[in-house]
């Protein structure tokens, strides 16, 4: 940045003093920041806010639930008769859209039938910058591999037909289970209220998905059609496969928000029927908080369920978050002796649960992969959140389980009906700490901030003392020549480029690899370390044979200069990362940026005690060791499974997961993060 | 941006050829993918000014017999209208349209990189025989003047901006060309091509009308070279000097300092041809739909009033979304006027360095113009490596490459955010592209203290007795 100008000019101004004094102080700033930082985010839970309906449109819970007693038996029979059928056909197939498209038709809504094919997983990481597209793979199937989605509309009285909401009910038509049918008839009762009612402003689109090949590629087969308007690919096979379906696609107006709504097996674990809701989808991007909120609200108001958010289990035993959250305590009850307005402290409990909440929050986000079918309505910007109910019940309480789900739905689908304009009102970039709490971006960046703050002032702390610290030439070529001093960055940046197109080589190679037959994973990932190295030493050996002119003397300084340019290429890359998906980047700036800071080369002389040296070095070759992706992953990862679940090729699954879900993740860490990792060896091994 | 600087550095020609045909190569290999990589459709890359996909819409409303500037979809010259259209249509056995015209934009750029190396070999020759006739030839003898033309030409070549706009399937690789014969032309005192470049430029993008002042000075005064008076002071001292040593010597080549108003006249009534020449063929092109009138109207009209709002790295775009109605035309002109401004006192200033100004004038009006892309950023960055000599103390030259870098990678991401996630706004891609103006200024600001600072040394040099 600021090059530090000789003192004898006039006084500079105070932006540059200020700046100035950061770059002379960048030790200690950088010490100061990254604590504050870590602390930053450990003390999120207690900034979290509680959530509050933003939009005043949605009025939640302000009319009485219609949803009857008959609506609810209607809706028990519907799924006696589906479990009936189940029971009795063996042919998996066509039964059960046909029962779901019979009752439609008897509810006087519009009716049809979509048919879809599995697109197999394909690497795609740059489809994240070029939003939905239309690809559907044309390949050998038959009529069984099909799947058949049911699509039930109805036209709303009030509405002109410009906007919809949907409620997706997941069921697998070859086996269909307890659950499923259970959210079938749910969807059933609901519908035919809605069918009655005369307030709808907008359509209601019923999709039974037909999860055979996968809740997520159902949904998304059927948005991707939706959203596009050629239909003719699946035409041509029509007749060869059901003569009886007809296929006329039908549409309504854009989606204003989605309800995937699913019942999981009974639970004994709660007192209550507990709600888990599932927001994150791809690369991070959460529903606009107000959908959450109203489900929330009415949820714990209107009928009494417990909600929930996933959490990381193995945290809530964790005894260092224990004594961390006693701390905090201690510390809030402290600050209310002294000022009774300071109300920051919470309890442990609160607290560990808190944390767990926001570390799967966190995860999930920075895993960029959907957690459940609604993912694939956010591609279409669409809001959209999985609703797992789990009841407490008997067999004989069904009847009451299926009012009570639907009055919530019925209280949802009125809620958005209200809406005048698309969701915008609440958040987008949050993080759940608990089903009512939440940290929004303006908090959780600061811990963000903090923590890569040091990066810029300590690139130009080492930049510009490399640059000044030349040793002088004689007097005149000193004063008079032009020596390039402010161009020597250019041979670091040279390298840092190389390994940066190293990398993307290396994010292109699982393309190849993933297209050898009847691999197992852990060959998969030998293969892929072996063909990176082998890339590596390729792209070493061919600047070595024109670069040899500009190494003719190595510079003192030369290491110095190259943490500076990684350091300002890692800050580039994490601040990209945050915009796209605030988790990784967040994560991944935990990893990053002490290894990439601490750094210095092994061999470097700093004339300082032996034991500090050693320390030094330790602590180096510690952090450069948990940086190197696969290590940090397999620690982490029997650290919360145990580690004798860990296997060596878990991490190339895990990472065949993230390409196949297109996730920005997989980018980071092959375009960011591996490449400082290696230049961070690079001035490990740097000779002095 | 300057990462090639070094590789180019201290390199023979042949270096130099090896590297420009790798990065046709890469050219050709990359304009075959062009499709998947969609890059016609970015907001970075393709301006309504200079987007092939309207000129091929324009070409196709002029086949049937429709004015091509009807429904703003074209905005162009009808010029280009009449030479690539036809290319649009064309398709090889099976290929996509898009091929012929990168060809076109291939070979475009291959000659305005030979032109800007030819530009800078001149421009060497130049600083070469200044220092020589300032005396100072000595002093400079143990530093290696870099062949900036070469280095210029593959940071041309391999700059990620240039290479993107070039298989970008937009026209700017073309009105990059002529600016850049014009340059050629003038520096090299080939007056009717000097003429001819700035003509065509200014026709093509409006904008290069300001390089009439740099052209002027450069046939005027010559080469760029340190600032006049030390030649005269010089050529006093050495002259003494000389005339006691050896008389025969003297009568070598010294810097003028008259100007060369005849070679003005000429580009004068060159330009006044070739205008007349374009405004004809113009016309004839444009006799059934309005004639001149409209095609002004079309396009320098769309240029200066700022019709088209959709987002661009540009700063005009956003403001004038957002401004009154009842103010707009006020602020055209001012925001306009601010390109003017600036002429002036630079031209006062840097009137001895006319090259170094035309990149100055690139940079600045590629910052304040209506519908900027990446191609003109690709322009200016190469002229000013052109000055790789003169600029070696530059400061914050590495604050501004991240700058660079990091800008241009975020713009996308933004415009992502907003377009097609809705998580984000307007705001946010508006904050990239004040960013990337700000980048700009630093550098025009950076750049031309650096240039001003070598002539104070020079200057320093020659006053102090050796």
């Amino acid at each position: 940045m600021a090059e530090t100008e000789p003192a004898v000019k006039s006084k500079p101004r105070p932006i540059m003093r200020i700046s100035l004094f950061l770059v002379s102080h960048s030790l200690l700033f950088s010490v100061v920041c990254c604590t504050a930082g870590i602390v930053a985010l450990l003390i999120l839970p207690l900034l979290a806010k509680n959530t509050y309906i933003s939009e005043n449109a949605l009025m939640p819970g302000s009319a009485s639930p219609m949803l009857s007693n008959d609506d609810a038996s209607d809706g028990y029979r519907f799924y006696n008769r589906i479990m009936d059928l189940d029971a009795k056909t063996t042919i998996a197939g066509n039964e059960i859209p046909e029962l779901i498209a019979e009752h439609i038709k008897e509810l006087d809504g519009e009716v049809n039938y979509h048919k879809f094919l599995p697109i197999s997983n394909k690497f795609h990481p740059l489809h994240f910058f070029l939003g939905p597209d239309a690809g559907i793979i044309q390949e050998n199937f038959t009529c069984s591999s099909y799947g058949i989605n049911t699509v039930g509309i109805i036209r709303a009285p009030r509405g002109d037909g410009k906007e919809a909401i949907v409620l997706v009910t997941p069921y697998n038509s070859t086996k269909i289970t307890t659950g499923e049918a259970l959210s079938l008839g749910i969807a059933y009762s609901v519908f035919s209220l809605l069918s009655r009612v005369t307030w709808l402003a907008k359509d209601i689109i019923w999709l039974a998905s037909d999860s055979k090949h996968g809740e997520y590629a159902a949904v998304s087969a059927w948005l991707r059609d939706y959203n596009t308007l050629s239909f003719g690919d699946l035409k041509l096979q029509d007749e060869m496969c059901s003569p009886s379906i007809s296929n006329g696609f039908r549409r309504a107006g854009t989606m204003a928000a989605a309800l995937i709504i699913k019942v999981a097996d009974s639970s004994m674990e709660f007192e209550k029927d507990n709600l888990k809701i599932y927001a994150e989808a791809s690369n991070g991007q959460m529903p606009n908080l107000d959908l959450i909120n109203i489900v929330n609200y009415l949820a714990v108001h209107g009928q009494g369920l417990q909600v929930r958010v996933e959490k990381i289990w193995s945290l809530l035993d964790s005894w260092w978050l224990k004594i961390l959250g006693q701390l905090l305590e201690l510390l809030g009850s402290v600050a209310k002796t002294l000022n009774p307005q300071w109300k920051f402290g919470i309890p442990v409990a609160d607290y560990v649960e808190g944390s767990a909440t926001l570390a799967s929050s966190l995860y999930n986000q920075a895993l960029g992969v959907p957690t459940g079918p609604h993912g694939a309505f956010r591609d279409y910007q669409v809001d959209a959140i999985t609703m797992e109910i789990s009841p407490k019940f008997y067999s004989s309480q069904r009847a009451l389980f299926l009012l009570r789900v639907g009055r919530l739905i019925e209280g949802v689908v009125r809620s958005v009906n209200n809406l005048l304009e698309k969701f915008h009102q609440s958040f987008f970039l949050y993080l759940m700490t608990s089903p009512s709490r939440f940290a929004s971006v303006g908090v959780y960046m600061i811990a963000f901030a903090l923590l890569v703050a040091p990066l810029p002032l300590v690139a130009t702390s080492l930049f510009s003392d490399a640059s000044n610290s030349k040793p002088e030439k004689d007097e005149i070529s000193s004063k008079s020549l032009p020596t390039f001093t402010s161009w020597k960055w250019l041979s670091a940046a040279k390298t840092v480029l190389f390994v940066h197109l190293w990398s993307a080589t290396v994010t292109l190679l699982p393309y190849f690899i993933s297209k050898i037959p009847n691999s197992t994973p852990s060959f998969n990932f030998l293969s892929w370390i072996e063909l990176s190295l082998a890339s590596f030493l390729f792209m070493y050996a061919i600047p070595g044979s024109f670069s040899s002119s500009s190494t003719t003397q190595p510079q003192r300084n030369e290491w110095a200069l190259l943490k500076s340019v990684t350091i300002a290429a890692a800050f580039i890359g994490l601040c990209l990362m945050s915009v796209i998906n605030f988790a990784t980047a967040e994560i991944g700036a935990l990893l990053l940026v002490p290894m990439c800071l601490t750094v210095l080369p092994l061999r470097l002389d700093l004339k300082e005690k032996p034991v500090r040296a050693f320390v030094r070095r330790a602590c180096n070759v510690l952090l450069v060791f948990l940086g190197f992706p696969p290590i940090i992953f397999l620690l982490l990862k029997g650290a919360l499974d145990g580690f004798s679940s860990v296997g060596f090729g878990d991490f190339w699954n895990w990472a065949e997961s993230l390409w196949a879900w297109n996730s920005a993740t997989y980018i980071y860490m092959c375009m960011v993060h591996l490449p400082c990792w290696v230049l961070c060896i690079r001035t490990l091994l740097h000779r002095c | 941006m300057e990462e090639k600087t070094k590789a180019g550095s201290k390199r023979t020609k042949l270096g130099f050829w090896k590297w420009a045909i790798a990065s046709i190569v890469l050219r050709l290999i990359l304009s075959y993918f062009s499709k998947y990589l969609n890059l016609s459709s970015r907001p970075e890359v393709s301006t309504p000014l200079t987007s092939l996909r309207r000129l091929a819409e324009g070409y196709w409303l002029k086949q049937l017999s429709i004015s091509p500037y009807s429904g703003s979809m074209y905005h162009g010259s009808p010029l280009l209208l009449s030479i690539l259209g036809p290319l649009t249509a064309k398709k090889i056995e099976g290929h996509a349209s898009h091929l012929l015209c990168s060809l076109v934009s291939v070979i475009a750029d291959f000659i305005s990189a030979i032109l800007i190396r030819a530009t800078g070999h001149i421009l060497v020759t130049a600083h070469g025989h200044s220092l020589k006739a300032l005396g100072l030839d000595k002093l400079f003898k143990d530093t290696e003047i870099l062949p900036s033309g070469d280095i210029a030409a593959l940071v041309y070549l391999w700059n990620p901006f240039t290479i993107i706009s070039c298989i970008g399937f937009n026209t700017s690789p073309i009105e990059n060309l002529f600016v850049i014969l014009s340059l050629y032309g003038a520096s090299a005192g080939l007056v009717p091509l000097a003429a001819f470049g700035w003509v065509i430029a200014s026709h093509l993008s409006l904008y290069p009308l300001v390089l009439v002042i740099p052209v002027i000075f450069l046939l005027g005064y010559g080469l760029d070279a340190p600032p006049r008076k030390l030649f005269v002071q010089s050529n006093l001292l050495v002259g003494e000097e000389r005339s006691k040593d050896q008389v025969g010597v003297k009568n070598k080549p010294i810097k003028t300092t008259n100007f060369a108003w005849r070679r003005v006249v000429l580009f004068f009534f060159w330009a006044t041809i070739w205008i007349t020449y374009v405004l004809i063929l113009c016309a004839i092109s444009m006799k059934d739909y309005g004639g001149l009138a409209e095609m002004f109207k079309r396009t320098y009209g769309f240029t200066l009033t700022v019709k088209d709002l959709s987002p661009n790295i540009g700063v005009l775009w956003y403001f004038f979304a957002e401004v009154f109605d009842f103010f707009r035309n006020f602020f055209v002109i001012v925001f306009h006027v601010n390109i003017l401004f600036m002429i002036l006192p630079l031209a006062i200033r840097l009137n001895h360095r006319p090259c170094f100004l035309v990149f100055v004038y690139l940079a600045i009006s590629s910052m304040l113009k209506s519908y900027p892309s990446v191609g003109d950023s690709a322009l200016y960055l190469s002229l000013l490596v052109l000055f790789v000599n003169e600029l070696s103390e530059m400061k914050l030259s590495f604050f501004l490459f991240c700058g660079y870098v990091g800008v241009s990678l975020l713009s996308p991401v933004m415009h992502n955010l907003w377009i097609w996630r809705g998580t984000g706004n307007a705001n946010f891609y508006f904050a990239t592209a004040m960013a990337y103006a700000s980048f700009q200024i630093i550098l025009v600001v950076e750049s031309v203290s650096a240039m001003l600072n070598y002539d104070r040394k020079i200057r320093k040099l020659c006053t102090t007795p050796l």
